[in-house]
């Protein structure tokens, strides 16, 4: 792959930020969706961006993801695709769920370029607005050394932090000091570029180099962290005693981007019971928590959108009680997609698992059927009938 | 395991292949455990996973899923979308070791009453070896 060195003026941030204004000049989009730092200065939000002057104040690499972007994107082309170009600032995870929420038709990537970076993952949300000013330093030192147990759990095991299916993308691994490697990752990119007059010439082999190195490190870690995780949460005991500080506040689902139904069934009348109902189960065991169902939602919204989870950790952000709901979902996902060879926004093409079938797969799911006990069930039915 | 375990048993089956079934299985007058309780829905590629999941929560020690062979469905394809859905929901409970060997998937002719009949009983002495669900125990599901 080719693409050209962006070379840092004062800092990266400040030279994306250029090479943004440049693309408003030139008209090359016509706004841009960014993160900014809100008012009280201690977090970011989304910003679609007309004025190019009020570019500089924003962040194109935030500490935190505080919305999941494809939220921001789908709220923002949900009605329909963008009629002007607009490019989208974003971590890798972002995009690659954008991209699952217009398979799922809630997002539109029409008229839309994504630019990504190489992300060395977020820091916990509440714990980056509790006191920014350590956060900030010790975001800094992520980016330096691409390892830092300061970050989110996932987001220490993420193996995707490099180019998805976006536009652009920024190359921070490999690069010389005081420079980033630009490089188009699709044939808008390529035309945004050449439009801007920037060369397509340098060679990005240290850059996917140091990607592949990275990439090898951080899925290692994964299968450790997931191993540990299985000895802390497996079996019915240790899942249900690491589900039993949830208090159904139903957040995990809220800011889940991939969570998109406006009437979640579990907030929906199937979930209205008669008394009797419950009164009859506490009868069964002996006893029943109200509000009852906490492993159906847990298991059932699992079972929803597990094939589209892109690990970005939003929803282990959200929960107030600090259950590890994006850790457990990243071991869930992992094993599920793998079934169905499926890699969550990986490609815009690539239809939904769920959308799909293949005749001849599966074939294990089957329980075969066995002559021998066919016999006995012959034997046992016929006395049954002499009875 | 106590001896007098009788495990309780949800047979969903489709409406057209897996209700056959146990229709051809009634007018040869075969018989099946009463434990088993047959769930009837329209087709097995209509079946949400969170029914079976509840199902597997609240009380069930073990869950079977029924639908047309391969090529059969009224429907052309619901047979293979409902085995990517159980598929999925197996490996959920796979991750999270809940025992996905509880739920089992066969396929079922209209005209198979015999097959429907054995692989409930086979279904039965299966779970009967396996115990009751832990789950069913538990109160704060």
């Amino acid at each position: 792959m080719k693409g050209s060195i962006l070379p840092f003026e004062k800092d990266l941030e400040k030279s994306i930020l250029a090479f943004l204004k440049t693309g408003l000049d030139k008209e090359c989009f016509e706004a841009v969706l960014i993160p900014h730092k809100i008012p009280s200065d201690d977090n970011y939000a989304y910003l679609l961006i007309k004025d190019k002057t009020l570019l500089q104040g924003a962040s194109p690499l935030p500490p935190v993801i505080p919305v999941q972007g494809a939220k921001a994107v789908s709220a923002l082309t949900r009605w329909g695709p963008s009629k002007k170009k607009i490019l989208a600032v974003m971590h890798p995870c972002e995009i690659r769920a954008t991209v699952e929420l217009s398979k799922l038709r809630q997002a539109s990537l029409d008229n839309l370029v994504f630019l990504s970076f190489d992300c060395p993952g977020v820091m916990p949300l509440s714990g980056y607005v509790k006191n920014p000013g350590e956060g900030d330093p010790a975001y800094q030192d992520a980016r330096q050394k691409w390892e830092s147990a300061k970050m989110r759990p996932v987001c220490q095991t993420c193996s995707e932090f490099g180019a998805p299916a976006s536009d652009l993308h920024i190359g921070l691994l490999g690069a010389e000091e005081g420079n980033a490697f630009l490089f188009p990752a699709s044939l808008e990119g390529k035309r945004i570029m050449d439009k801007l007059g920037l060369e397509t010439s340098a060679s990005s082999d240290g850059w996917e180099r140091e990607v592949e190195k990275l990439k090898k490190a951080r899925e290692e870690k994964r299968r450790g962290a997931h191993q540990s995780l299985q000895t802390r949460v497996e079996g019915p005991d240790k899942l249900l005693e690491t589900f039993s500080s949830c208090i159904n506040c139903h957040n995990c689902m809220r800011v889940c981007p991939v969570c998109y139904c406006r009437q979640c069934y579990f907030d929906s009348d199937a979930f209205k019971l008669p008394p009797e109902n419950f009164l009859a189960r506490a009868q069964k065991k002996g006893s029943l928590r109200l509000p009852a169902d906490t492993l159906l939602f847990h298991l059932g919204r699992m079972s929803h959108m597990i094939l589209s989870c892109v690990s970005c950790g939003t929803c282990e952000d959200a929960c107030p009680m600090g259950i590890p709901v994006a850790q457990v979902f990243s071991l869930v996902a992992e094993n599920a997609q793998r079934l169905f060879n499926y890699v969550p926004g990986r490609s815009k093409e690539e239809p939904l698992p769920a959308a799909v079938y293949r005749e001849e797969e599966l074939c294990e799911m089957e329980k075969p059927y066995l002559e021998t006990y066919a016999r006995t069930g012959e034997r046992d039915a016929s006395a049954s009938e002499n009875k | 395991m106590s001896r007098d375990f009788t495990p309780k048993i949800i047979y969903f089956m489709c409406g057209w292949c897996g209700t056959g079934g146990s229709e051809t299985a009634s007018a040869y007058h075969l018989c099946y455990p009463e434990n088993v309780l047959p769930f009837r829905v329209n087709c097995t590629g209509s079946l949400s996973s969170v029914h079976v999941l509840r199902a597997f929560i609240e009380g069930a020690d073990g869950v079977i899923i029924s639908g047309c062979h391969p090529g059969d469905c009224h429907y052309e394809d619901g047979n293979f979308r409902a085995r990517r859905r159980v598929a999925t929901v197996k490996s959920i409970l796979d991750s999270l070791g809940l025992g996905e060997e509880r739920i089992w998937f066969r396929y079922i002719a209209h005209g198979e009453g015999k097959r429907y009949v054995d692989t409930a009983a086979e279904f039965n002495d299966y779970i009967k070896k396996l115990g009751p669900n832990p789950l069913k125990e538990r109160n704060d599901t």
